[in-house]
């Protein structure tokens, strides 16, 4: 049986620094106790210099794979996950875990909020780690993993399940 | 954060089960895949795509078994293409596994002994109550033998409660989940001849302009907002919210040129007659239709249009308020000064223009004459805050926009929770003391019976009762003093041992409490019920009921219920067994409760009977008929069609046919609920003492700097707290009791975001005592202050204050039924004197900041922001 009481949890730092790896989808696995996916280390990418964002405006990249459209802000407000001198900088995946909408243009930067999404109007608080603040989806929106070198920008994990591709992945 | 757990997926060839939701009152088609822990085999990668909150590992026979719960990705009806709530789209986890929070499952039958609650069988625990009910029937009365449970968990289990209840027992002293006595919900759509449930979700989608009174369906009914509401026949129809919070839903609809009306909590009656004397002023009322369908003065006369029965309905013509026909009514509107606009603008808080606006969306006729097709949406907002006033104005403005009874054009209620009851017959308000002015019974109100002393034994089923009763604080202390507080406690774990001790305590005064429920429930089980019952729950036995929209679905068993859970209606019978009537509860299963309550829901809207005699023609059980109808089931009243059966879009509609020559007919089919099969027009004067002395008594208090106290429904833990705070996800996102607040009000009192508040009000009215009305005025406010009826308590609680400009200045609102936090601890236990319901929205309060909640810096829990950030 899974023990889904989970013990509180470890930050995502720790668990990239305590073993975490690699954990790649597998849907086309022949194995029925198959993992689809899960929090998990990807390569790193560098993503943007923490000396060019601006507060408030979104810089988009696609990790950790291609067509996967992630959104990097500097929200000027301590932020869970944050990282930079006043822990505001975060990113998070643009698609709804919901039913899987897009949330592009959607963010509310004043507000620290994404959304609501188009389709049906969730919302999630980028100051607490994707949290729904209202709506209907059943987990979190994925959060990047960022890692600040210098004053370089690096995604080096995310935490979450990013809503799937259909085409990709049914 | 929790960790994110590996979801697997099936192999082909696991078993599908088709099932519905157990929450909210849409009712989503929902699809369990079950498989073998363990077993091996090509991985189905067709199903769709599940997240860790929509699995879960569960006993099937006495084996670990997988299981997904998803939203059926072939629904056509409900939920179409498998759309879902947070609340539905977790539902996997509320399955009981011991190796996560659902381990807090109750498994055995307690019992209380010395204050503490012990294991005991089912034999010692039933032993218990049927020697103790046999006893305070026979030396106290069948009144002081009392029963409280929800109305909606299944058609098996409200049909054995009820007829143990209302038929074997025969005690008046019975009352539903959401209300004091069992009486109606909206008391004025149900005069008027409207059924609160006549709507179809198409018709929620198919209108052009939708008016929601006291609802916002994003937060309660989601799936009907995001899949109906939002898209449907007409996607670009225009929404008017009269609602204090700009919630969601309002949020979004103000932004595609929707209204929202920021009424003061308990004006809506003279909203909704400012609304339609514009209408009527203009001449933009639907005269042929009225022409037509709304009932003229002879058609009045009989009865209030239904005869001249000994009714609720009937008695609320004896005084001559309320009656009217189209020219009266018209005059009514247009005669009575606080329906102009600038009077009622004051009164209500609604700009006049925005008034003014609203009656030109919903009734102005386009250039080439047709009408907007209008429909009105209420729910407990409106109904809850002046039950007989707010609803029957409600219905009246709907009926002059032609709404009713056609596609796109209805007038009903969103719904709270699922259709699930199926009443027994027998009908003990007879014996209820309470009576109306003049000579006509009123249901007995149980919680004032409680709070004297009349009730010796009470049996709870799956209901907080004390949170979701007004005046909670109050109640609360009176059902410590008669159980907990009694000196006759158990002190040994044997049947002999604890009837001696509970006979003496009833004999005392004293109260048995006997509550039934899946969870122990703070604080009704944990620390005052001598006997707690384990219950089996959806997806633990087949179960059946209707959804908003009347749609009968089998809820079918796909796993083991925890230790020895069963069923409640199990209960019931060896209950009554014991109490040597047995033999009128002969079921062998639950199939067996569905076929003998289907001839009890004749005449209803509920009404399957013919149902369950197409089985029988195909010799096949009742639940094994509707579980070949799947997911999509049927809507009632179902009628037989040559060999087949059919179902029912909507009621009222003429162009519904009616089944076979010779058939059951049922008028609610194609005409309204009254005797002439018309609707009734019923006006509402604002100077009504039934309510305007209890308006003006509860009114915040300046020199205490109170507010209106409000509350409502919170999207995510909407009728699945009690899950929710056992379910991975939404226990980590955190649950705490939130009070939203116009930022003003808040700066005004030093309260920020994420403070912890006491709110508080010092003077919570309770009505006291049975008193019998003879008098016109006897049972009005200010008569029973008079006569000593009323007494003032004292409620509080407390919550984590989020500033929301959404919120109307001098409104501050609090989630339902919060655990452990009662926001209808300052509501006044005073029922509307026309349906013997409370006014549960107008409570009041002061509110003080106490400290910082953990919730406030906590990057890892709840969100703390407003809620209509459209």
């Amino acid at each position: 049986m899974h023990a889904h009481d989970e013990p509180a949890c470890q930050s995502r730092r720790d668990f990239l620094l305590n073993g975490g790896k690699l954990v790649m989808l597998a849907a086309a696995s022949a194995v029925t106790e198959a993992v689809w996916a899960q929090r998990a280390g990807h390569a790193p990418l560098a993503i943007a210099r923490l000396s060019a964002l601006k507060a408030g405006e979104p810089y988009y990249f696609e990790y950790p794979q291609a067509g996967d459209l992630n959104m990097l802000v500097k929200l000027g407000v301590p932020a869970g996950g944050g990282i930079g001198p006043q822990a505001d900088v975060v990113a998070f995946s643009t698609r709804c875990t919901h039913l899987g909408g897009k949330l592009q243009d959607t963010l509310q930067a004043g507000l620290q909020v994404l959304g609501p999404c188009p389709r049906h109007l969730t919302t999630f608080d980028l100051s607490r780690h994707g949290v729904v603040i209202t709506g209907h989806a059943t987990a979190s929106l994925p959060q990047v993993v960022l890692e600040l070198d210098g004053d370089q920008i690096r995604a080096i994990g995310m935490q979450g399940l990013v809503y799937p591709d259909r085409s990709r992945h049914a | 954060m929790p960790e994110i757990q590996p979801v697997p997926l099936p192999p082909l060839g696991a078993e599908e089960i088709s099932t519905a939701c157990d929450y909210c009152v849409v009712g989503c088609s929902y699809r369990v895949w079950r498989w073998k822990v363990g077993a091996g085999g090509t991985a189905n990668t067709a199903v769709p795509w599940a997240n860790p909150s929509q699995h879960n590992i569960v006993q099937w026979q006495g084996q670990p078994h997988h299981v997904l719960v998803l939203p059926d990705p072939h629904a056509r009806a409900v939920n179409p293409k498998g759309n879902h709530s947070m609340r539905g789209g977790t539902l996997a986890q509320k399955c009981y596994n011991p190796t996560n929070k659902t381990r807090e499952r109750l498994t055995t039958p307690l019992l209380r002994v010395k204050g503490e609650l012990q294991p005991v069988s089912w034999d010692t625990a039933l032993d218990i109550m049927a020697a103790v009910s046999t006893h305070v029937l026979k030396r106290h009365g069948e009144h002081a033998w009392g029963v409280k449970a929800y109305s909606y968990q299944y058609f098996e289990n409200t049909y054995a409660i009820t007829k143990l209840a209302l038929d074997a027992i025969g005690t008046p002293a019975f009352a539903p989940h959401d209300k004091c006595a069992n009486s109606n919900d909206a008391a004025g759509l149900d005069d008027a001849g409207l059924e609160a449930f006549a709507p179809a979700y198409e018709d929620w989608g198919a209108c052009d302009v939708l008016f929601l009174s006291g609802t916002d369906p994003f937060e309660t009914k989601s799936t009907l907002f995001t899949s109906w509401i939002m898209r449907g026949e007409v996607p670009g129809k225009t929404l008017i919210f009269a609602t204090p919070h700009r919630s969601m839903g309002v949020a979004w609809a103000e932004k595609r040129g929707g209204l929202w009306l920021p009424v003061i909590p308990g004006t809506d009656t003279l909203l909704h007659n400012a609304i339609a004397r514009v209408i009527v002023e203009r001449g933009w009322q639907d005269q042929a239709f009225i022409e037509r369908w709304v009932a003229k003065r002879w058609e009045v006369d009989q009865g209030y249009g239904r005869g001249t029965r000994n009714t609720p309905s009937q008695w609320r013509t004896t005084w001559g308020t309320w009656q009217s026909d189209w020219d009266d009514f018209r005059q009514f509107l247009l005669s009575r000064d606080e329906h102009r606009l600038e009077h009622a603008a004051r009164i209500t808080g609604v700009p006049a223009a925005l008034i003014e606006r609203a009656a030109v969306l919903l009734a102005r006729p386009r250039a080439d004459g047709t009408r907007p097709k209008a429909s009105f949406m209420l729910e407990k907002g409106n109904y809850w805050s002046n039950n007989y006033m707010n609803s029957a104005s409600f219905a009246a403005l709907g009926l002059i926009c032609g709404a009713g009874n056609r596609k796109g054009q209805v007038i009903g209620r969103g719904g709270g929770h699922q259709r699930g009851m199926i009443s027994s017959p027998g009908n003990p308000d007879w014996l209820s003391p309470e009576k109306h002015p003049g000579r006509r019974k009123k249901p007995l109100n149980l919680d004032r019976w409680l709070m004297d002393g009349q009730l010796r034994f009470a049996w709870v089923f799956g209901t907080t009762w004390i949170g979701a009763m007004a005046a909670s604080d109050e109640l609360e202390r009176h059902i410590d003093r008669l159980t907990r507080g009694s000196p006759q406690q158990p002190q040994q774990a044997t049947v002999a041992a604890a009837v001696t001790a509970l006979i003496a305590r009833a004999d005392a005064g004293g109260m048995v409490l006997v509550d039934s429920d899946i969870y122990p429930v703070e604080p009704l089980g944990t620390r005052y019920a001598d006997i707690i019952l384990p219950a089996a729950t959806w997806g633990e036995a087949d179960f059946t009921r209707c959804n908003g929209e009347r749609r009968l679905r089998l809820y079918n068993r796909f796993c083991d219920a925890p230790g020895q859970a069963q069923p409640d209606w199990w209960a019931v019978q060896g209950f009554v067994r014991r109490m040597g009537f047995g033999d009128k509860f002969a079921w062998k299963n639950s199939s067996d409760v569905f076929e003998e309550a289907a001839r009890h829901s004749r005449g209803t809207p509920y009404d399957y009977f013919e149902l369950v005699e197409q089985a029988r023609r195909e010799r096949v059980t009742g639940h094994e008929y509707l579980r070949r109808l799947g997911g999509d089931g049927i809507q009632t009243p179902v009628w037989r069609q040559g060999n087949s059966i059919a179902g029912t879009v909507r009621l009222h509609d003429p162009l519904t046919r009616q089944g076979e020559p010779g058939a059951f007919r049922n008028k609610l089919l194609s005409a309204f609920n009254t005797h002439s099969g018309k609707a009734m027009l019923l006006k509402t004067p604002w100077n009504f003492p039934g309510w305007s002395e209890f308006y003006a008594a509860v009114q915040p208090r300046s020199e205490k700097q109170e507010l209106w106290i409000t509350n409502g429904r919170i999207n995510e833990v909407w009728q699945s707290g009690f899950d929710d705070i056992r379910k991975p996800y939404t226990a980590t996102r955190g649950l705490p009791q939130m009070l939203f607040m116009n930022p003003e009000d808040a700066r005004m009192r030093g309260i920020e975001t994420g403070d912890r508040v006491r709110v508080s009000n010092d003077m919570v009215y309770v009505q006291t005592g049975m008193p019998f009305g003879v008098t016109e005025s006897e049972m009005n406010f200010n008569s029973l202050l008079a006569a000593g009826h009323i007494r003032i308590t004292q409620g509080s609680f407390e919550a984590v204050a989020v500033l929301d400009p959404g919120m109307r200045p001098g409104v501050a609102k609090a989630g339902f039924n919060g655990r452990g936090s009662h926001a209808n601890a300052v509501c006044h236990a005073v029922p509307d004197p026309m349906t013997n319901n409370y006014r549960y929205k107008l409570g009041r309060g002061r509110i003080e900041r106490l400290a910082a909640a953990a919730e406030k810096f906590d990057l890892k829990g709840s969100s703390l922001k407003p809620r209509g950030l459209a």
